[in-house]
């Protein structure tokens, strides 16, 4: 949508927002292309002050390319990302967002908002505090270097984000259409998940995203509570370091491989940010 | 209580416990559970294999609270959040309101500005080591070749700075993305409204869209500073620390003690300690926040 201001704007005044936007851009997109450049160098390239062209400066090598996607470790580590990513953001909304509902329709003797900081308030624990419990929780559970180990780890992490950004959302919903549903004898549980729940899509699309993007992105839990079957993307890309010293082609290939999945799920859900982020404060 | 909230009372009864609570479990269980067992170790003796051997009273907040480490890693925390918060607070808010301006083509700029927020900040990290690397870095040669020469990787204050450089790259996306979708929700009369008053552009935005944008700014930022408090990945694997441990964040220097070093005793004394420094900055934001939450 165009803006008022846009249409009042001078041919001056509209030079520079373009001269601005264009300049955010570049500043976005400079490491996205070293790392298409760096992707395609042989490691005594990469520190070579010039190497910037390729064919022109120096000649390109699909060498670590190959090296990445045929690494069965590689593989298997996207693998366990994606399986945990998921099922992080599906375990953390089905706890989250009858929680959101409950606390954003229904009267508690604490107050909802005292409960919502409540929830966000253990996002305040340093990770590396409760690094230690949780591990110790996970041997016992026998749930290390496992799959569901992670997930329940990150769940309690995101838990607070599917309720803030969820209750918002509901409080959006217009509660008329739900007496509505009431009058007609719909029962609470259909009015939620019949009426409230559809009604509310577009945020629950964008608090996925954002789920799954944290945890998509988390290392430092990932690289201590698993050792090698469950391995996630990040923790690979974080232990390259110690195994081999860094490949810094290999991790430029790790870069641009590592944003393709939360990526593909921007570019779906974009027209959904606009009301989902807004954690529905402005209302018009 | 109005009779619509009266009503609504009654009519939540066990179904409103029964979708709080299985919420509530989960989180007691594994948070507050963890952070009990946390106060415990960081009183204990820790020994990997044996387990908690004993007792040592506060030996290791001693330990913690006299250690120049401690105190380096929480001023290098504190100076990385003090500058990346604002830095990405302001350059969001302005993306996200040229951006709103929806002048053609916009939709390309608010797909790129914000991708960074979906890259692994482990990765962005690394490629960062090569970035500002003195021999043909791309940021390096680039500000030095307009007179800007700094020793982004053989200093503790280059280190420092590329690490914010490489934080505020990464998240000022975030800030944009939510700013944004609080601008777009602005009702466009509110506009035709502000612009009969304003003299300027800049007072529009300054009379407008901060104010309209704050609630959910101040959410953003509440996060960020969270999250900041927490920073690991980026500067740790920019840096892993170095030079020596001059840039090593507070989460960086738990996790060494704690998962390299398995000092279970010394590293859960240090982030009860970190907690309750942290605790007094972050119940500050969390009284504003609860105003808006109401």
């Amino acid at each position: 949508m165009i803006n008022v201001l846009w249409l009042r704007s001078s041919l001056l005044s509209r030079a520079i927002v373009y001269l601005l936007l264009i300049a955010a851009a570049v500043f976005t997109l400079i490491p996205f292309l070293w790392a298409m450049v760096n992707s395609i160098k042989t490691s005594t390239d990469t520190f070579q002050p010039g190497a910037v062209i390729p064919f022109v400066n120096f000649q390109p090598t699909l060498d670590s390319w190959r090296e990445v996607l045929s690494d069965p470790q590689a593989t298997n580590a996207f693998i366990s990302s994606v399986v945990v990513s998921l099922g992080t953001t599906i375990f953390a909304l089905i706890l989250g967002v009858p929680a959101a509902y409950a606390l954003a329709r229904f009267r508690f003797p604490i107050g909802g908002a005292d409960i919502t900081l409540w929830f966000l308030s253990q996002r305040v624990l340093p990770p590396a505090v409760v690094l230690v419990p949780f591990y110790l929780l996970l041997v016992n559970l026998g749930l290390i270097d496992t799959w569901t180990g992670l997930i329940f780890c990150y769940s309690t992490f995101n838990l607070a984000f599917a309720v803030v950004i969820m209750r918002d959302i509901f409080r959006d919903v217009s509660s008329e259409i739900e007496d509505a549903a009431k009058v007609e004898g719909a029962t609470p549980w259909q009015v939620f998940w019949k009426i409230s729940l559809p009604l509310s899509m577009d945020g629950l699309v964008v608090t996925s995203v954002l789920i799954f993007a944290f945890s998509w992105n988390e290392a430092l839990f990932a690289s201590a509570l698993t050792s090698q079957s469950a391995t996630t993307f990040a923790a690979l890309v974080l232990a390259s370091r110690s195994t081999r010293g860094v490949d810094f082609n290999v991790a430029s290939v790790n870069t641009l491989i590592g944003i393709v999945p939360p990526v593909i799920l921007y570019f779906f859900v974009q027209r959904y940010l606009a009301r989902g982020l807004s954690f529905g404060a402005v209302k018009g | 209580m109005t009779a619509v909230a009266r009503r609504r009372r009654e009519y939540g009864g066990r179904f409103k416990y029964a979708l709080l609570l299985p919420a509530v479990i989960w989180v007691i269980a594994f948070t507050f559970l963890p952070v009990l067992s946390v106060i415990r170790y960081s009183f204990a003796n820790y020994v990997l294999g044996e387990g908690v051997t004993g007792y040592v009273g506060f030996a290791n907040y001693l330990d913690v609270l006299t250690s120049d480490q401690f105190w380096h890693s929480i001023a290098v925390t504190a100076i990385y959040v003090a500058i990346t918060v604002p830095v990405e607070t302001i350059l969001g808010f302005i993306a996200a309101w040229l951006v709103n301006l929806g002048a053609p083509g916009s939709r390309g700029f608010r797909t790129i500005i914000g991708a960074p927020l979906f890259t692994l900040e482990v990765a962005i990290g690394y490629l960062g080591v090569t970035m500002f690397s003195s021999q043909g870095g791309v940021v390096a040669v680039a500000l030095s070749a307009i007179g800007i020469d700094v020793p982004w990787m053989s200093t503790p204050e280059g280190g420092l700075a590329a690490a914010i450089l490489l934080d505020i790259w990464r998240w000022t996306s975030f800030i944009f993305l939510i700013v944004l979708a609080a601008l777009s929700s602005i009702p466009s009369d509110l506009y035709d409204a502000a612009i009969l008053d304003a003299k300027s552009h800049w007072q529009v935005m300054w009379r407008l869209g901060i104010p309209l944008a704050w609630p959910v700014a101040s959410i953003a930022i509440l996060l960020r500073t969270i999250e900041g408090l927490k920073v690991f990945a980026i500067p740790f694997a920019l840096t892993t620390g170095g030079p020596g441990t001059s840039t090593q964040t507070f989460s960086a220097m738990d996790y060494l003690t704690t998962i390299q070093f398995f000092d279970f005793g010394k590293g859960s004394a240090m982030g009860v300690a970190f907690l309750i420094i942290v605790s007094a900055i972050i119940t500050v934001f969390f009284r504003q926040m609860r105003k808006r939450l109401d």
